[in-house]
């Protein structure tokens, strides 16, 4: 009963997703706040796209008093130690009101105070997640605003990009943001690779041949521009996934910048300073690095990190001994007191003072700090719903995200594979057909999921762009003896020990590679049983992940279940690498990839739809019209549904939050991607707390 | 043979009465510096064997840091250029060969010149080298957890010994009594249920019947202001579960032991003759068979020094106790070698002096053992 309930609710789910989603991946930049003077003069912000989404305009408070603070706050204005609230804000058309969630539900107006206790942060991630401000915000249906920036506009030939940002917004330790933490980040931080991140392609083009990165000008304080000498198009600029900030405290990080990474430009001079001395600089600062590479790392790449470092995010890692950092049991975020976000009544964002993120070492233990209201969110395994549900009763609310991957149980093929006949027959589309019809989908539903991921191919999930019902259930029709027969069409010999050979003689084993905790481990032994029985002979090797990564690099695998970077996903602004062999990344392209990521020095050339996918990727870039792009992945898309390079088995599962009816504000359904940063789209600093 | 040897040597050692000060600095007068000299000496090229050893074991794996953190990093959506994997490679020495990375590493952690950035950084001549996985120094990360693992580690032992010392001498003086089955039973039952099982189990009941789980050793408000004497009573509730989940595993194994020994000793000859002679029997006890009867126990606590520095791992994990045992292990998963070989060999020196000191007071326990061969 409880299954299907929740299974109706998920069903729910992805209606609702649907009828919000009509335009997903149709880039529209609608302004969601009433700051925002200047209108985008991209095409993508056509109104006749705008999503439901779309929050009603309001102005902000007509009177700059009008704006209030958190208690803590206005005790510390009193004291004399913070100035007053309006001083602190950015100039008062600038201030970012923020009124609905990502889903475009309005907000409640909030209460301040209180703790939001989640999980351990994990990951070098973990502590920027709830909290990352980015150049721009995307609301659930995938269209986007400009967040820390005021706007962004470009010329007419896309050459030119031009950042406004927000007068008299401030750092989280009250210095002044301007375009002078732009051009410190660029030439100092990025172009000098200090950051380890100067490969993102925003900023980069080819010129003659060669790689040539953006020219970044300051007009005004306020005002930059990037000027390219190509096109450069949103998609590859301000839609880029990686592109997810552009600053940089010049004010903090300065004697933290050795000479040595220098790169000549009209902005910043040389620090004057030697590696040693920037290293003892940042010890002095309780940063602790063994060299500068790691160094700028940390604090030009992963500063959140780092106590002390200022951001404009709205908590600031704690600077109090014990609590400041990720790997602390109680690793602790405190409100920004120069946050630029006022709800709609003119407070001043974050509700809640702290955010804790209260580590643990094993499975299981978050989930009694959550029965025992030690922690107000948690993200839970589907299996693990209803029994907390019921447990908790109405202490607990489920809110869910759409999944964005294509399907689970994921298998793929080495199509590069050293051994030529293992290569040939993965490359027979009547193989991949064999390996997917071979297996009871219903019966793999009840064994591996207590029938909650329901029968699917690897394809975009309801409600996702590109959802096409004939590609979800292409080749699922259960048939051994159809496999049979297509797997003697691809030449294989039945041997006398009941499995196929090929057709020399020699023995077929599928071997399949999975990684520890991937989950696969456990779907192997079940799938194995189909593979058996339609006669292929399977071998599994189960290894640690880093092995698995190095063994898919080194070309000497045959089949993957669970591949660590899977094919498809939210699309492809998000990550170009999971559609297309660009980069030695995904294992269903396995060497083509290689031969694009290293420019042909490395990896084998591809041929047929895998190049055509390539193709169709660079015209996709080279255009500045959704439509027309959209176009291009959904050309894109239907190569992946003629070929299904990898084959799944049942539909993609959601994330699932538990949320303590405690917290408000939380929004009802969101979506899971890297493109909106994962927990990010929750937007924390609008969730407030209830006694 | 044997037991005729033992006699005469007690007869002459114990004849003369002097005060056990005396005999004590008598004791470590006659040949046991020389045996300590001796010993200290073979630590050199025993550790250098246990660093050779661990250095080779830890890089057995498959991948090093660099693919780890990759895969890490790769499963929270980001990718990593194969450019940025050989600069890291480079950075860290994981490009040399593994003799050559293995030379660098102990060289550093003997003697860090005071004309070195380590030096000027860190003012010290050891260099224990980097955490990648804290992204700290390894003896920093070390050092953070070492207060609070001994504490843990010693409150467990004390436990420990107080209470399966006494429970065996018992249940060998009242052998088949009813105390001595019960003792016997609960031994057995926490030595036969695994450690985390009962954590798991207590936790639960914990959960069930107070509502708190009690998962960690601090409450969040001592993980911010610190453990100090108002909250103390809570911190003491929060090692009821860890004392007991690895105090009784713990201490059956002690139970069984001394007690079989002590049964030994009370069958032996000279406890009769004692006995006969009309000495009280609380001496007999104490005195002749409790000594002799815990050498194996003393003989043991060679682990001891090395489990109070790492603590016990899985039953740490599992109730969430940040001691040293955890570090290890997620030094162990994401390949932070420097980190994971740190912790392995101060184990490894401490097993070393642990074996020394308790060699030294098995001697003083058991006058039978002597070093310099061919005294008796």
């Amino acid at each position: 009963m409880k299954k299907r309930l929740i299974a109706l609710l998920l069903a729910g789910t992805m209606v609702v997703s649907l009828a919000a989603c009509g335009t997903d991946d149709n880039s529209n930049s609608t302004p969601t706040d009433s700051t925002e003077s200047v209108q985008q003069s991209t095409p993508e912000s056509t109104p006749e796209s705008t999503p439901e989404s779309t929050p009603a305009e309001t102005t902000p408070p007509a009177d700059a008093s009008a704006f209030a603070e958190a208690p803590m706050l206005a005790d510390q204005v009193t004291a004399g130690s913070l100035p007053k609230v309006e001083e602190r804000l950015p100039v008062k058309d600038d201030v970012f009101v923020d009124q609905t969630d990502a889903a475009g539900t309005t907000l409640e107006i909030g209460t301040y105070g209180g703790v939001i206790n989640l999980a351990g942060a994990g990951g070098s991630w973990g502590l920027s997640r709830p909290v990352l401000e980015g150049i721009i915000r995307y609301n659930t249906d995938g269209s986007y605003y400009p967040n820390v920036i005021k706007s962004y506009e470009h010329n007419e030939d896309y050459t030119v990009w031009t950042f406004k940002l927000r007068e008299g917004m401030k750092w989280s330790d009250g210095d002044d943001f301007t375009a002078d933490d732009i051009t410190f980040w660029y030439y100092m931080c990025h172009l000098t690779n200090y950051d380890t991140k100067k490969s993102w392609a925003a900023l980069k083009e080819t010129v003659d041949g060669e790689d040539a990165w953006a020219a970044l000008e300051k007009v005004d304080d306020y005002t930059v521009t990037w000027t390219f000498v190509n096109p450069k198009f949103p998609a590859d600029f301000i839609e880029n996934g990686d592109f997810k900030w552009c600053w940089a405290p010049s004010h903090y990080l300065q004697d933290l910048i050795p000479d040595s990474v220098y790169v000549e430009n009209s902005y910043w001079e040389k620090t004057g300073l030697d590696d040693e001395t920037v290293l003892l600089n940042a010890k002095a600062k309780g940063i602790d690095a063994a060299t500068v590479n790691d160094l700028g790392k940390a604090v030009c790449y992963y500063w959140w990190n780092e106590d002390g470092i200022p951001c404009l995010n709205s908590y600031v890692l704690t600077t109090k001994e014990g609590n400041n950092s990720r790997d602390a049991q109680l690793c602790i975020l405190e409100r920004n007191p120069y946050f630029w976000k006022v709800d709609a009544k003119g407070q001043q964002l974050p509700y809640c003072d702290e955010i804790h993120f209260n580590a643990t070492s094993e499975d299981g233990q978050d989930q009694l700090m959550f029965r025992s209201g030690e922690l107000d969110i948690l993200e839970v395994a589907m299996q693990d719903i209803s029994s907390l549900l019921t447990d908790l009763g109405d202490k607990a609310q489920l809110r869910s995200f759409a999944g964005t991957n294509w399907g689970s149980y994921q298998i793929t093929f080495n199509y590069t594979c050293k051994e030529a006949n293992y290569a040939e027959l993965f490359a027979n589309s009547k193989f991949r057909q064999a390996i997917s019809i071979c297996v009871d989908r219903e019966q793999v539903s009840g064994l591996l999921s207590e029938g909650f991921l329901e029968p699917g191919q690897c394809a975009p999930a309801e409600g996702n762009f590109g959802y096409d019902a004939e590609w979800e259930n292409k080749w699922t029709e259960y048939d051994v003896d159809g496999a049979k027969a297509l797997l003697e069409e691809c030449g294989l010999v039945m041997g006398s020990d009941g499995f196929y050979d090929f057709a020399d003689g020699t023995d077929f084993v599928l071997t399949i590679f999975t990684y520890t905790d991937s989950g696969a481990d456990a779907a192997f032994p079940v799938l194995e049983q189909y593979y058996n029985a339609a006669g292929i002979k399977c071998a599994t090797k189960d290894i640690e992940v880093s092995a698995f990564d190095q063994e898919i690099d080194n070309n000497d695998w045959y089949a993957v279940l669970g591949p660590h970077t899977a094919v498809g996903g939210l699309s492809l602004r998000s990550r170009v690498q999971p559609f297309v062999p660009i980069a030695q990344s995904a294992e269903w392209y396995g060497e083509y990839g290689t031969y694009y990521g290293t420019g042909g020095a490395q990896g084998v050339a591809p041929e047929g739809d895998m190049a055509k996918l390539v193709e169709i990727y660079e015209q996709w870039k080279s255009t500045p019209d959704t439509e027309e792009r959209d176009q291009y992945t959904l050309d894109i898309y239907n190569l992946h549904k003629e070929n299904l390079w990898t084959v799944a088995y049942l539909k993609a599962a959601g994330a699932y939050n538990l949320v303590s009816t405690k917290i408000k504000n939380y929004p009802e359904l969101l979506v899971s991607d890297d493109l909106y940063q994962y927990q990010n789209i929750v937007h924390y600093w609008t969730l407030f707390k209830t006694e | 043979m044997e037991e005729s040897a033992y006699k005469s040597e007690s007869m002459h050692e114990n004849a003369p009465k002097k005060p056990p000060l005396e005999a004590l600095v008598d004791f470590f007068k006659k040949d046991l510096v020389q045996y300590i000299v001796k010993r200290l000496l073979m630590f050199i090229p025993t550790l250098l064997l246990i660093s050779i050893l661990v250095f080779f074991v830890i890089q057995l794996p498959p991948g090093d840091y660099v693919s780890a953190h990759i895969a890490a990093l790769a499963s929270e959506g980001e990718i990593v250029d194969a450019d940025y994997a050989a600069s890291l490679r480079a950075d860290y020495g994981l490009d040399l060969p593994v003799h050559e990375q293995y030379i660098k590493w102990i060289k550093d952690i003997i003697w860090t010149p005071t004309d070195s950035t380590y030096y000027r950084l860190y003012g010290s001549h050891h260099n224990w080298k980097y955490s990648f996985a804290y992204g700290r120094d390894v003896w920093d990360v070390v050092n953070d957890r070492l207060g609070l693992t001994i504490l843990v580690t010693a409150i467990i032992m004390i436990f420990q010994y107080a209470v399966s010392l006494p429970i065996a001498v018992y249940a060998s003086t009242h052998q088949y009594s009813v105390g001595d089955y019960i003792s016997s039973i609960i031994g057995f039952l926490g030595a036969a249920i695994p450690n985390f099982i009962l954590a798991i189990v207590l936790m639960y009941l914990s959960y069930k019947w107070t509502g708190n789980a009690n998962v960690g050793l601090f409450s969040q408000e001592m993980l911010q202001n610190g453990v100090h004497l108002y909250n103390f009573g809570e911190f003491l509730k929060r090692m009821i579960i860890p004392i007991i989940v690895i105090g009784t595993s713990g201490t059956c194994g002690i139970i069984r032991s001394v007690r079989a020994q002590m049964l030994d000793e009370v069958a032996r000859q000279y406890t009769l003759t004692a006995r006969a002679k009309g000495v009280p029997e609380r001496t007999i006890i104490m005195k002749y068979c409790f000594r002799a009867a815990i050498n194996p126990t003393v003989s043991g606590l060679g682990g001891v020094l090395s489990s109070l520095f790492s603590g016990s791992t899985v039953t740490a994990m599992v109730l969430n106790m940040q001691i040293q045992g955890p570090v290890l292990f997620k030094a162990l998963q994401a390949q932070d070698m420097y980190l994971a070989g740190a912790i392995v060999m101060v184990q490894a020196v401490l097993v070393v002096i642990g074996i020394l000191f308790s060699d030294i007071a098995l001697a003083f326990l058991d006058p039978r053992i002597r070093y310099s061969g061919g005294g008796r």
